[in-house]
């Protein structure tokens, strides 16, 4: 007892009372579900089309009776959120530390709360595929799941047609003559490029995006399983930092060659925010990849709220005709075929005025890119614009941030050019649901192949069509 | 204690009311109070879209729950509306019943939807009761709401034969309206020549307090919606107006006032009704009212309490009881809803009470409807340590 207070008696007392709450049919259902079938049932509002979890009698937005609308879920879902429980107590459930979090099961609408296990609380994020561990002991509780456990999900690629999948078709017949060496013409063969990780896609966004040069062969590989005959690389540091660091570029452009040797591996000249000219180009030069980014104007390259116009990061990407000069000449040397970006038409006659200097090698490789900020939104008509003014001898892909990604890229194959997909530019499926990594967006890419007839180029025929000497 | 100025009328649109049972185990909370949210709806033939704001209460504790409100919203439809949660002990439902009133009243809301609810089956009413006990000197000798002293008093007033023979026949014809009420939760089908039988062989629970005089431990929801009179006016039923309501809390223990002659303090019960049928300008409350609803956890106390209600001052009451006219078909019926002993789902019962007086009052009580026009109704609601709440109906807007 705490001096001073020696004459001040403490009268404990403690209450324990029996409590019994009815879980009621439709909960007794949920509870003998999970119970014998090891199954986590849902109810579906048909008026709303919610799927609540766990179940309940009413929908109480709709005030409809949703008692025998039962949905089975899977054992599966995402973790919406969550905190870490750290302080001991008689009435904890599990041993502290250990992870609560809300869990959105897979079809369901409504977020759960659980117990996460089998991972440290520190490696726990939001977007973290989890699945039911079921209790070994019946408890006629919630607890029936006991916790759930982080996904290790196979990862599945819908592979090529040629390599045996059931994906798009590679081009097999003759180049006609006419269509060869980048003509802007109707090219059957369509180059798909996965821009692996640029330099602001992060882990905490989307856990696929690669750090590490492992990572990037991993990702590099199944893009090219699924159709993929480039990938463009902007190299990172292990805590996800963009790098202009030689050896750690080096390390990521020759992990992706020596699994997938069959690969163009196109390195980026831009690298990330604030690094100088001499930076960007100098790894380039000693890498020497078969393609490189060449950016074409100084601009603004910001990070916006796309919804409320609030500025969150100002930053004036710089390109000066000099650079685009040095850049261009300095890869033209060095056997490094130039892809040249293309932000809006002030960059393609940037290029036109220093072509004339004889630097660039035909055929020239050109990508529109829309919807930066600070560049243009996608508009098809626009599209056209640029692609009429493009020389002759000239190819020329697109990619487009976010939303402007799928509608751009159509446009692209339709009107005979060729697509880049992947996280650098959008993380997002077009229904919305996060991809997998970048290989499930080039598994998109060549969906739109298939719909307009067209078939997808292999590494070489790449190589040939955008004039890249192996 | 002035009446209060009330800015605008209001009125009693919608009544739904459960099953009471002690055997809810087919649903949980929620889905029990939807039950009685779904038929207020239906009775007022509206929908929950037209509900402004939502008043819920029970027991603190009974079941065992902080913040139920919050749970029970997938129940009552406040999804969004603004709620309020009241818990006054045994006087919550008839609370709830005033707050509606009021925020009607003011202004602020037009319909309000009051949610009285008890699922006992689930919780330890003894254990919640206790809690309210000094936790120092008298929790570990409270013995729950049970009490054994008004039967003593009446006993030492009237004589044991007289005290215990009125007890027990406002029982029985407790039992008789219960019979006629297809929601109580027990109605045995008792009859006067058993009373004989009843006195001598029922368990004593604390004195003269036997186990048939007790109310139950019951499941159950009661809803009723309150409406302003523009609204109400416009609705498919008549309105039943709330005329006025009082309520008398004292902080108080049974033993610190006790018996002493010497400091005569009136109970909550005739102080309340004093006030309000002054205020109103009723005279003789027993020919003014038709009906009323009283709030009688046991025989004893609902014969006794009579007395102070209509301000009786010798055995008036007795004389009620022994003559039969507190029936249905009686010059003063008392509960023909059964009453407390019938069914009693704490923190719906008080707003039980309001709202079987408004369905005496709009004519629709069924099987217990008294025969002839009710025009007059009170309900009152019991709790806490001698607490009382007291609410008039009306027919016509007419005082």
């Amino acid at each position: 007892m705490k001096e001073g207070f020696e004459d001040s008696y403490i009268v404990e007392g403690k209450m324990a009372l029996p409590y019994s709450y009815f879980a009621g049919r439709v909960g007794s259902t949920f509870l003998t579900t999970l119970r014998d079938k090891k199954k986590i049932m849902g109810v579906k509002c048909n008026t709303c089309n919610k799927v609540f979890v766990p179940p309940r009698q009413t929908c109480e937005r709709c005030m409809e009776d949703i008692r025998d609308n039962w949905v089975e879920l899977k054992n599966t879902g995402t973790v919406t959120n969550f905190t870490v429980v750290r302080y001991e107590d008689k009435h904890m459930p599990k041993k502290v530390p250990y992870v609560l979090a809300m869990i959105h099961l897979d079809g369901a609408d409504t977020p759960m709360t659980h117990i996460i296990e089998g991972v440290k609380p520190e490696k726990v994020k939001i977007g973290m595929r989890v699945e039911a561990v079921f209790a070994d002991e019946d408890t006629n509780t919630i607890m029936n799941i006991d916790h759930f456990k982080p996904v290790t999900e196979k990862i599945e690629v819908r592979e090529r047609a040629d390599a045996g999948g059931t994906g798009a078709k590679t081009y097999t017949g003759e180049q006609p003559e006419t269509k060869k060496g980048g003509k802007p013409a109707m090219s059957k063969k369509v180059i798909i490029t996965a821009a692996l990780s640029g330099a602001a896609t992060m882990k905490n966004q989307i856990d696929s995006v690669p750090y590490e040069p492992k990572e990037f062969a991993e990702e590099a590989a199944r893009c090219y399983k699924a159709g993929a005959s480039m990938v463009h690389i902007h190299a990172r540091e292990e805590n996800g930092m963009p790098t202009h660091d030689v050896a750690r570029i080096k390390a990521t452009h020759d992990a992706i060659k020596e699994k997938t040797p069959e690969l163009i591996v196109n390195l980026s000249s831009a690298v990330g925010m604030g690094k100088t000219p001499e930076q960007r180009i100098t790894q380039i030069l000693e890498i020497k990849p078969e393609m490189a980014s060449l950016n074409t104007n100084t601009m603004n390259f910001s990070i916006v709220d796309r919804k409320t116009g609030k500025i969150f990061i100002d930053f004036i990407f710089e390109n000066t005709f000099t650079m685009l000069q040095d850049f261009g000449k300095g890869m033209e040397e060095n056997g490094i075929k130039p892809e040249v970006e293309v932000y809006d038409m002030g960059g393609l006659d940037n290029w036109k005025i220093v072509a004339k200097q004889g630097i660039f090698s035909k055929p020239y490789n050109f990508n529109f890119v829309w919807g930066v900020a600070g560049g243009m939104a996608f508009r098809p008509d626009l599209f056209m614009v640029l692609k009429n003014a493009l020389p002759e001898d000239a190819n020329y892909t697109t990619c487009g941030v976010g939303l402007d990604e799928f509608p751009a890229i159509n446009m692209s194959c339709l009107s005979g050019g060729h697509m880049r997909v992947g996280l650098e530019d959008n993380i997002k499926l077009p229904n919305g649901e996060l991809a997998k990594g970048s290989f499930e967006l080039v598994e998109w890419a060549t969906r739109i192949c298939e719909i307009l007839g067209k078939e997808i180029a292999t590494p070489d025929e790449a190589r040939e069509i955008m004039g890249i000497k192996k | 204690m002035a009446k209060k100025k009330k800015n605008r009328n209001v009125a009693i649109v919608g009544v739904g009311q459960t099953q009471y049972s002690s055997h809810r185990e087919d649903v949980n909370q929620p889905e029990m109070i939807h039950e009685a949210v779904r038929l207020a709806l239906a009775d007022a033939g509206i929908t929950i879209d037209d509900v402004d704001a939502i008043v819920h209460g029970n027991m603190e504790l009974f079941e065992m729950i902080h913040q139920p409100d919050l749970w029970h919203v997938l129940g009552t439809g406040g999804y969004g509306k603004d709620s309020f949660r009241i818990t006054t002990g045994g006087t919550t439902g008839a609370t709830l019943a005033c707050a509606a009133d009021n925020l009607v009243a003011s202004e602020m809301y037009d319909v309000v939807m009051t949610v009285g609810f008890e699922k006992l089956q689930e919780g330890h009413t003894t254990g919640g009761i206790t809690n309210m006990a000094d936790p120092l000197w008298s929790r570990q000798l409270q013995t729950g709401a049970l009490t054994g002293s008004t039967g003593y008093k009446m006993e030492k007033e009237f004589g044991e034969e007289r005290a215990n023979r009125a007890a027990m026949m406002y029982r029985i014809i407790m039992d008789k309206h219960a019979c006629l009420n297809h929601n109580s939760h027990r109605s045995f089908g008792l009859d006067f020549d058993q009373m004989d039988e009843l006195m001598e062989n029922s368990p004593r629970l604390v004195g003269d307090l036997r186990l048939i005089h007790m109310c139950s431990q019951s499941d159950g929801c009661c809803v009723v919606i309150f409406a302003s009179e523009k609204k109400a006016k416009k609705m498919a039923k008549p309105p039943v107006w709330v005329r006025d309501h009082i309520t008398v809390h004292r902080e108080e223990t049974f033993n610190i006032f006790g018996f002493d002659e010497n400091y005569p303090v009136p109970m909550t019960h005739r102080f309340a009704a004093e006030q309000l049928f002054a205020r109103n300008g009723i005279d003789s409350p027993v020919d003014y009212f038709d009906v009323f609803e009283m709030y009688d956890p046991s025989g004893w106390w609902g014969a006794d309490w009579m007395r102070e209600f209509f301000l009786f001052e010798n055995d008036e009451h007795l004389k009620l009881i022994e003559e039969k006219e507190i029936m249905i078909d009686g010059k003063m019926p008392i509960n023909p809803s059964g009453g407390v002993t019938a069914a009693n789902p704490i923190g719906a019962t008080a707003l039980v009470r309001v709202a079987e007086a408004a369905l005496q009052v709009r004519g629709d009580a069924g099987g217990h409807q008294i025969p002839g026009d009710v025009n007059h109704a009170l309900a009152s609601g019991f709790g806490g340590t001698m607490w009382t709440v007291l609410m008039m109906l009306e027919r016509e807007l007419s005082w």
